[in-house]
């Protein structure tokens, strides 16, 4: 073997690395523990330990429960909405046809956009006034919904915006789903003959599934991190759409309070690690499986 | 079955696609076409004067006053776009840069050492990629401060390594996990260093793989936002910032300028998404769906 007799090399290939890392990560979030039991403001120093009082702080207040409440919601109906609608475009997708290639990358370049500027224009789109969306619903005689200033709405268009960003994403992964099943699998089912409705309930969908589970764990973490569009449709401090990372960003930069905003942090760490380590054994587990089946 | 098959991708294709293309209309018009009562979708080459004074028509005077005027100056900001487009254009490739390059260095480690624990560490760097931004914005923000980091373009060039780290990692492990070990044995019997056969051998056989993965690192740094706000107010402020903060303008938001600059800023961002096209999904699963 060549691999003996290195030495410490291999630590200089992979040290420098975990170096950047471990400075400008780990090391911060230990910090933001450290602060999250001062009351360190933004502006001037001086921070003092005061025991878990941001905590309780943290847990007591409505914005908190509110905060957490609309970060669900989005979560959940952005994760579902773009599942069943990226499945059925996988579907629909399925089967080669002329042009295929170019439709296919056509349809993924939102998710590769900017989600802060493209959310900035999507005022143009949505806009009670002037949008080009109610423009549309005025020409079939549907109502005049103000999407960017009605309280019930904001998060909806939050909504429409992540659902245009991020369908493509699921379509792409629920397609890799779908061509990995061996056509003779179909040939199967059809000599045996099996309808169109129980092909699909039992081949088609349970094969994709590990994929598809993929696709909503990863989808699922970055969601909850929602910041850009919220931002860029309502600021930070809305009551309608305060997302965790919104409430946090506000807390910190808006009203100046550092301690308060890193125990926010650390709630928020605690359920996105939570989740992340739910991926991680996942993608353990998929990387096993396809080291089975290649060999 | 066929007849819906189609519906579905013809009715989804022109919603997905229309966004983009009233960005590009919109990007034509003059400021009073972007905001009036009626949707104006059709450019014609003349100047329109209506007849009553009323303003009903679906036509609007095409131009490309907005692009003209991207090197101009907005009210609130201090340069034009062309500043903020050469910051984002220098910390997303210098980021890419060495994401790619200590992102490489590092997969190659883990490829072909025994290293103790490999496993964990992996499994370490890939979940720094779930860590939610806002939750080290505090202290980073606290470093960069006592380093005097803030409004450099350094301090985000540093940043953006460092997230992408774990992509850069994940993917060029798949793409150096598939350079046969035979190549660089021979290279190393031949009497190559070991440095020597990593440089001349799997350098140039992971190159596609590192474009591919400086493409990703470069759009995600080109992309973020959040991070680049927070840490400046001057000088290395990005078109991401640069657009928010026109939100505020006194004046009214200037649209078509915004939709011309919003599509010189996307225009590269789509032509490298065709050129990774075939390794979108790798690049989404983390290298864990290879296809």
């Amino acid at each position: 073997m060549v691999s003996q007799r290195t030495g410490l090399l291999k630590y200089g290939f992979v040290g420098p690395a975990l170096v950047v890392l471990i400075v400008l990560n780990i090391f911060p979030l230990l910090y933001n523990v450290v602060l999250s039991f001062t009351d360190a403001e933004l502006v001037g120093g001086g921070a003092r330990y005061v025991g878990g009082s941001n905590y309780s702080r943290v847990f007591s207040t409505a914005e908190f429960v509110e905060a957490i409440r609309t970060t669900a919601v989005f979560v959940a109906a952005a994760v579902s909405i773009e599942l069943c609608l990226g499945f059925c475009l996988a579907l629909a997708l399925q089967r080669g046809f002329r042009g295929k290639s170019a439709i296919l990358t056509v349809l993924l370049i939102p998710m590769m956009l900017s989600p802060a500027v493209m959310a900035l224009f999507w005022h143009q789109i949505l806009s009670g006034d002037y949008g080009i969306l109610n423009h549309i619903l005025a020409a079939v005689g549907l109502g005049q919904p103000e999407w960017l200033t009605a309280p019930g709405l904001k998060l909806i268009s939050i909504l429409m915006i992540d659902v245009w960003m991020w369908t493509p994403f699921m379509m792409l992964i629920a397609l890799a789903g779908l061509n990995s099943i061996p056509q003779y699998i179909y040939e199967a089912a059809e000599i045996d003959r099996a309808g169109a409705w129980r092909i699909f309930r039992r081949i088609t969908l349970p094969m994709c599934a590990p994929l598809l589970a993929l696709a909503v764990l990863l989808r699922t973490t970055d969601a909850l991190k929602q910041f850009d569009l919220v931002m860029a449709v309502t600021g930070p401090n809305d009551a309608a759409t305060q997302t965790l990372s919104a409430l946090l960003f506000q807390k910190v930069f808006g009203d100046g309070k550092t301690g308060l905003g890193s125990a926010y942090a650390c709630v928020l760490l605690v359920i996105v690690i939570a989740l992340a380590s739910v991926f991680t054994r996942y993608i353990d587990f998929i990387q096993r499986k396809q080291g089975k089946t290649q060999q | 079955m066929k007849i819906i098959r189609w519906l579905v991708i013809v009715v989804y294709f022109s919603v997905a696609v229309m966004p983009l293309a009233w960005l590009a209309i919109t990007s034509f018009k003059l400021k009073e076409d972007t905001i009036s009562p009626t949707a104006k979708f059709i450019p014609v080459a003349s100047k329109i004067e209506s007849p009553d004074g009323s303003d009903t028509s679906v036509l609007f005077t095409a131009s490309t006053d907005a692009y003209r005027r991207l090197g101009a100056v907005n009210i609130g900001s201090d340069y034009s776009f062309f500043h903020y487009l050469a910051n984002s254009l220098i910390i997303g490739a210098l980021s890419a840069l060495s994401a790619v390059g200590l992102g490489t260095a590092c997969a190659y480690g883990f490829s072909r050492f025994r290293i103790a624990g490999a496993k964990d560490w992996l499994f370490f760097i890939l979940s720094t990629r779930f860590l939610p931004p806002l939750a080290v914005v505090v202290p980073v923000f606290m470093m960069y401060r006592q380093f005097n980091l803030q409004n450099t373009h350094v301090g985000l060039i540093l940043l953006y390594t460092s997230f992408n780290l774990s992509l850069s990692v994940w993917l060029m492990k798949g793409f150096i996990d598939d350079i046969p070990r035979a190549y660089e044995d021979a290279a190393l019997v031949d009497g190559y260093s070991r440095l020597q056969a990593f440089w001349r051998i799997i350098v140039p056989h992971a190159a596609t793989g590192m474009a591919v993965t400086a493409v990703f690192c470069l759009i995600s740094a080109l992309n973020e936002y959040g991070f680049a706000m927070a840490l400046n107010s001057s000088r290395a402020v990005t078109v991401p910032v640069y657009f928010a903060g026109l939100q505020g303008n006194i004046s009214g938001v200037p649209w078509p300028q915004v939709a011309a600059g919003a599509l010189v800023f996307v225009v590269p961002v789509a032509v490298f998404t065709v050129l990774v096209r075939k390794h979108l999904l790798r690049g989404v699963t983390f290298g864990t769906i290879k296809q």
